[in-house]
């Protein structure tokens, strides 16, 4: 029952967002909504009660029931996206925002959308919510978002929904697979036994919309554009949470169901993961726009998480889940220091900027400090999950480890570089009234920064947390893997 | 009644048959190729006519009136469908002050 | 189980003391006045330097030689279980002494020095900070969690070396020092992840037992020394990681004394020494070690000769020294490169913080070529500064001598090539060392209007500890030549497994010794005649000199190289990926599926031109055909 009050909450408050007049009041119950939320979410993660589930018939002809229920890498997931909202929500606050009732219901009705891919027990409810998400964020990206949203704005939606539309194929294809009354359950598709010829091709076609969502190189072009266009609080739910529903979905779709066809392409995909990694990494050195910068610097973590899923052994698979939180904080931190930053000297590009720590030393060395857990510096959180996806990758091959270790080095130039331009060097005149920190600042980037710290000293909850299904998901490979020599390679 | 119905079986069927034929054949032409809306609707109604004419020639070969029943119908649609299509025409004389059809090509977006 | 041994369990005290001090010096940092947050910091540091000698009185008495103390589990997943543990033994105490003793002489030095900055509370926090990693690296009872202080000791660095982050090219010798580290890094963490693949383990005391299973040779351990070394290169400043070293002297001098003489750097050869019995096992690697070392030590030491910084003189010295360490650790001599280490730490920070008294008494002045003369100005930062030139440039008695015979003989031992040009070595050090000694102290002051003057008490007293400690470290470890049992090795042995190898005879050390000092003497001779007698002062920048010299004075052009070789490179090819692939390749064929959908549209919409007789005659056209389909089909 749980569950549904979780779907519900963001969505009803949304509702009645819409009626209100008063900015201050909106954002405040906005706020109140996600915390609620967030501790509804975390009831369930620390409870040590059986999990939670709802389920009613719906379309009764099709044998489609509304079910809800979550597992440990669900349970990540909502952690996130519910510890997330709140700071989303909050980095509006105290600013001047257009039509705030508008926003901030769209805002939780994609948080409601988001909870609800999460949530879902068949695919039917899944593509539902998968494309859900897609409708409020539209309207955000598209009415606050800022120079050439239309047509940004037109591409992402368009490239995200032709990747749905496989989907929706893969989806029909393998309800008409299933024996009898047909049915999309989860549990049902993973029991198919597909034959492995048809698991090949058939893996591409699910995969291609996991894949543009996430995104893997080289479906990646519609985010640089996206993310720098973006408002700072629908490009939090981007990077923040939009990327792990395409890692969800991957995780939910292809390895219980088409495991013959991962195997058979899961050298590819990780070896097009690793040159994103490169690929990203090098490409934001020579970035102008921090935004954009930040941008590839996600695309580059992202892709060593896709790497790590499809080398799909124990230690990448809790490195992923682990990442999923830890990249989820940073990012979400380091862009609420770009729009800090953005307010504050009026413009994103590099060269125009420098000398912000003499004005600002308090928000320089936030930032900072959000940069290392960015490189993965030990005791931060992305060290943790960083290592461990290293050594699951290592555990497939030498060389895919030292690819992926390159974020490492490469993370630290770029980085290091855009943290150098923003804050060092000697102050600028044309940026003289920069003033520090506020307190609603604190209040957003503090705990932020803490959790980061506090996972990396102390990251045993999140292993403890997701250990049962990183146990069921590392075997799913196993059995297929004789079917394979069969295959024409 | 009858008398209508032996009058009628005087004549071949195959001459009604290629009556109406031509008389259809001349309409569409005028459909087509006639750019007066009023001609249009002239020869649209002839089309009506001949399809008209050749029901009722069947309708009294075959000793079935319901053939005929149909053509008092489709009199009555006509004459409706002209009304209303007279309407449009001086709605758009009106508008336009011409009755070439090619005026009309606002339909295409 | 070895049993408990009584307030061991203090050792947690010693890196907290630090990482107290650095919140208290952070956080607080608007509040403290001046001084405030230099003494908490030195404080801090004391502290953690009396625990470390209660924790060496504690395991003396305990009759063990080491203690494991485990403060939490930081990860533990199945199969995998790492404590966030210390350990305890003769080679971390070693360490934790040299890191909080001579860390905390130079944080009471720094007092002085930073005494007139802006941002001393934020230095000093730094400095703690610093303190707190590098204790972590000696401390950790396992490779993760020395990993976290070798990350974080090149975070301070990177921090420290950019602390005048106005000056951009201070913030680019800042980013390089801390991308050089993390290139060496990626090698350590990938070493750390084979030897967990290979051991199941990453802890030390269980990985040493295992290792006794593998034969001399085996691949994986050659495998995983050598990525092992990938990382000690990196932070030790070997070729070819060392360009970063010397730009580091971009920082405040105390910096360059803590970090890049005394402490940081002699990082990769605790790691080496400490892992000694895995190096015992790959005789690939010692190898490798000893060219990279001795390849160092000559190629740094032949720089030294022609730079004009003070502070770059002694940088290249320490990367140097530190091949000689490498040298020793190639050699299977660990303890003799750890106690090279020991003697250096003193001698090299004596080094720099006289330096950073010059320098303080010049006014920011770092080019030797403008000084001169400060010998009567500066009475006791000269004979300081002396002692330690006579102790890196290896005169008995002082502390040089001992560690740096003890390379030189083991040298000899493997090989009499090594030993000739580790000595050729030896001597290049001792030339540049008096060099900068004569220019800086002798003749006359060069530099009009600068007053010198003798730097206050609270730096002075550090440079007195010091220099006491130069003088007389050696006597840790006086060799049976002179009768005395090698107190320093034979304590280090518990931890430290050296290769086993034949004593020398007393009479070829006499003659060896006698030989290099005669050497010696002949080449600080030379040194006096050159830039006493003639008063020779080196070319300034610009002028003509012969192509060797220019070679060296431009530092091989290394970093050069590397800018054009890699750098460079990486800029292209970062703009090619972004021109080129990205908003040339792949943009446009996404986009080139959009537009020809939009394409095909605007063709079919020719089709609706919203004439009617056209749609009829589509109309009719249609049914037609559809009839003659029916008829034919």
């Amino acid at each position: 029952m749980i569950v549904l009050v979780i779907l519900l909450i963001p969505f009803i408050t949304g509702l009645l967002l819409l009626l209100i007049r008063n900015a201050a009041t909106i954002k405040l119950m906005a706020l109140a909504s996600a915390i609620v939320n967030l501790a509804a979410t975390l009831s369930l993660a620390f409870s040590t009660q059986a999990s939670s589930s709802y389920s009613v018939s719906w379309i009764n002809f099709l044998d489609i029931n509304f079910a809800l229920g979550y597992d440990g890498t669900s349970l990540i997931m909502l952690s996130l996206t519910s510890l997330l909202f709140p700071f989303i929500i909050m980095a509006g606050m105290k600013r001047e925002q257009e039509h705030p009732g508008l926003l901030y219901a769209l805002i939780l009705f994609t948080q409601s959308a988001l909870i609800g891919v999460f949530l879902a027990q068949n695919a039917f409810l899944f593509y539902i919510f998968w494309e859900l998400t897609l409708i409020p964020l539209y309207f955000i990206l598209l009415l606050w978002g800022g120079e050439g949203r239309r047509n940004i704005t037109f591409k992402f939606f368009i490239y995200t929904l032709t990747g749905s539309l496989f989907l929706l194929f893969g989806i029909i294809y393998l309800y008409s697979l299933t024996p009898g009354l047909h049915t999309t359950d989860f549990s049902v598709f993973s029991q198919l036994n597909i034959p492995a010829n048809t698991q090949v091709w058939l893996f591409w076609v699910l995969f291609i919309a996991f894949a543009i969502k996430m995104p893997v190189f080289p479906f990646h072009t519609w985010q640089p554009s996206t993310y720098t266009m973006a408002p700072t609080q629908g490009v939090m739910i981007l990077a923040g949470v939009m990327t792990k529903m395409g890692i969800y979905g991957a995780l939910r779709f292809l390895f219980p169901i088409i495991p013959a066809g991962v195997l058979y392409w899961q050298n590819t995909v990780i070896i097009l993961s690793l040159i994103g990694v490169i690929y990203a990494s090098v490409i934001a050195f020579r970035q102008t726009n921090l935004k954009t910068l930040i941008a590839f610097s996600s695309m580059a973590h992202i892709s060593l998480m896709v790497a790590a899923m499809f080398v799909l052994n124990y230690y990448a698979l809790q490195g992923l889940l682990f990442q999923v939180l830890s990249h989820g904080i940073t990012i979400v931190a380091l862009f609420y220091v770009v729009m800090l930053i953005e307010e504050k000297t009026g413009t994103l590009e590099l060269p125009k900027m420098g000398g912000i720590k003499l004005l600002a030393p308090y928000m320089a060395i936030l930032f900072l400090l959000i940069v290392l857990g960015s490189v993965a510096l030990p005791l931060t959180a992305g060290f943790v999950g960083e290592f461990l996806i290293i050594t699951g990758l290592f555990q497939q091959s030498i060389w895919f480890a030292l690819f992926g270790g390159f974020t490492m080095v490469l993370g630290a130039i770029y980085m290091l570089y855009a943290y150098q331009r923003v804050m060092l060097g000697e102050k600028r005149p044309d940026l003289e009234n920069i003033t520090d920190l506020k307190r609603i600042d604190y209040i957003v980037l503090i705990p932020l920064i803490t959790l980061i710290l506090v996972l990396g000293i102390y990251p045993q909850p999140v292993f403890n947390l997701v250990e049962t299904s990183v146990n069921t998901m590392q075997n799913l490979l196993v059995p297929v893997a004789d079917v394979l020599p069969s295959l024409p390679l | 009644m009858n008398e209508i119905t032996s009058a009628i079986q005087l004549i071949p069927l195959q001459h009604y048959i290629i009556l109406s034929v031509t008389l259809f054949s001349i309409g569409m032409m005028g459909v087509l190729f006639r750019r007066n809306i009023i001609a249009i609707l002239m020869c649209l109604e002839l089309m009506f006519n001949s399809a008209n004419l050749l029901l009722a020639a069947f309708s009294a070969y075959h000793s079935d009136p319901s053939g005929q029943v149909f053509v008092f119908f489709i009199m009555i649609v006509a004459a409706a469908e002209v009304a209303v299509g007279l309407s449009i025409v001086v709605m758009m004389k009106r508008n336009v002050e011409s009755v070439d059809i090619n005026l009309l090509n606002r339909l295409k977006w | 189980m070895v049993e408990q041994i009584p307030n061991i369990n203090l050792a947690w005290l010693v890196p907290a003391f630090p990482l107290l001090g650095f919140l208290v010096t952070g956080l607080a940092n608007r509040k403290l006045k001046h001084n405030q947050a230099g003494i908490i910091a030195s404080a801090m540091v004391l502290l953690s330097f009396l625990v470390s000698v209660v924790l060496f009185f504690i395991l003396r008495a305990s009759g063990q030689n080491e203690a494991t103390v485990t403060l939490f589990n930081w990860i533990s997943i199945s199969g995998m279980n790492i404590p966030f543990a210390l350990l305890i033994d003769h080679l971390s105490l070693t360490m934790m002494l040299i890191v909080t003793g001579v860390g905390a002489l130079i944080h009471i030095y720094s007092i002085g020095y930073m005494h007139d900055d802006e941002r001393v509370n934020s230095f000093f926090a730094q400095m703690n900070l610093f303190t707190f990693s590098m204790l972590l690296l000696v401390m950790g009872a396992n490779y993760l969690v020395l990993f976290i202080g070798w990350e974080g000791v090149g975070l301070c660095s990177y921090l420290l070396i950019g602390f005048w982050f106005k000056n951009p090219e201070y913030n680019y010798a800042a980013r390089k020092a801390f991308v050089m580290n993390r290139i060496g890094d990626l090698g350590f963490i990938l070493g750390i992840i084979l030897l967990f693949f290979t051991f199941k383990t990453v802890t030390f005391s269980e990985i040493f037992v295992q290792a006794s299973g593998f034969q001399v040779g085996a691949p994986v351990i050659t495998l995983i020394t050598i990525l092992l070394l990938v990382g000690a290169v990196g932070k030790s400043a070997q070729i070819p990681l060392f360009t970063w070293l010397p730009d580091a002297m971009a920082g405040p001098t105390p910096v360059s004394a803590l970090i890049h003489a005394a402490t940081m750097v002699t990082a990769g050869i605790y790691m080496i020494a400490r892992s000694s019995i895995l190096y015992n096992l790959a005789p690939l690697t010692l190898n490798i070690i000893i060219v990279i070392g001795l390849a160092t030590a000559i190629i740094a030491a032949l720089i030294g000769l022609k730079q004009n910084d003070i502070k770059k003189v002694l940088a290249y010295s320490t990367v140097s020294q530190l091949g000689y360490m490498f040298l020793a650790l190639g050699l299977g001599a660990y303890s003799a490169g750890v106690f090279h280490v020991t003697t250096h730490s003193f001698f090299k920070a004596l080094l720099f913080l006289g330096a950073g008294s010059v320098i303080h008494a010049m006014g920011g002045e770092q080019d030797i070529r403008k000084m001169g003369g400060l010998r009567k100005k500066m009475p006791l930062t000269y004979f300081t500064f002396l002692a330690a030139t006579l102790a890196i440039s290896g005169i008995p008695p002082f502390s040089g001598f001992f560690s740096k015979d003890l390379i030189l003989s083991k040298a000899f031992e493997h090989s009499i090539i090594l030993y000739i040009l580790a000595l050729g070595g030896a001597l290049i050090t001792c030339f540049y060392m008096f060099r900068l000694l004569y220019l800086v102290f002798f003749g006359e002051q060069r530099l009009a209007g600068a007053h010198p003057h003798e730097a206050p008490k609270v730096m002075t007293i550090p440079l007195i500890i010091l220099s006491v400690l130069s003088v007389f470290g050696g006597f840790l470890n006086i060799p049976s030549l002179f009768n005395g049992d090698s107190e320093f090795i034979t304590f280090l042995q518990t931890a430290v497994v050296s290769k086993a190898s034949e004593e020398l005879s007393h009479s070829t050390e006499i003659g060896l010794i006698l030989g290099s000092l005669l050497l010696l003497g002949l080449v600080i001779f030379l040194a006096y005649r050159t830039f006493v007698s003639k008063s020779i002062i080196p070319a300034k920048d610009g002028e003509p000199m012969p192509f060797f010299s220019k070679l060296i004075a431009n530092r091989f052009y290394i970093d050069e190289m590397y800018t054009t070789v890699f750098e460079k490179p990486f800029g292209y090819l970062s703009d090619f990926f972004y021109n080129k692939v990205e908003n040339s390749l792949l943009d446009p064929v996404v986009d080139e599926i959009g537009f020809t959908t939009s394409r095909v549209g605007t063709l079919l919409r020719k089709l609706q031109q919203g004439n009617m007789s056209f749609y009829l005659f589509a109309m009719v056209a249609g049914i037609l055909l559809f009839i003659i389909f029916i008829l034919i089909v």
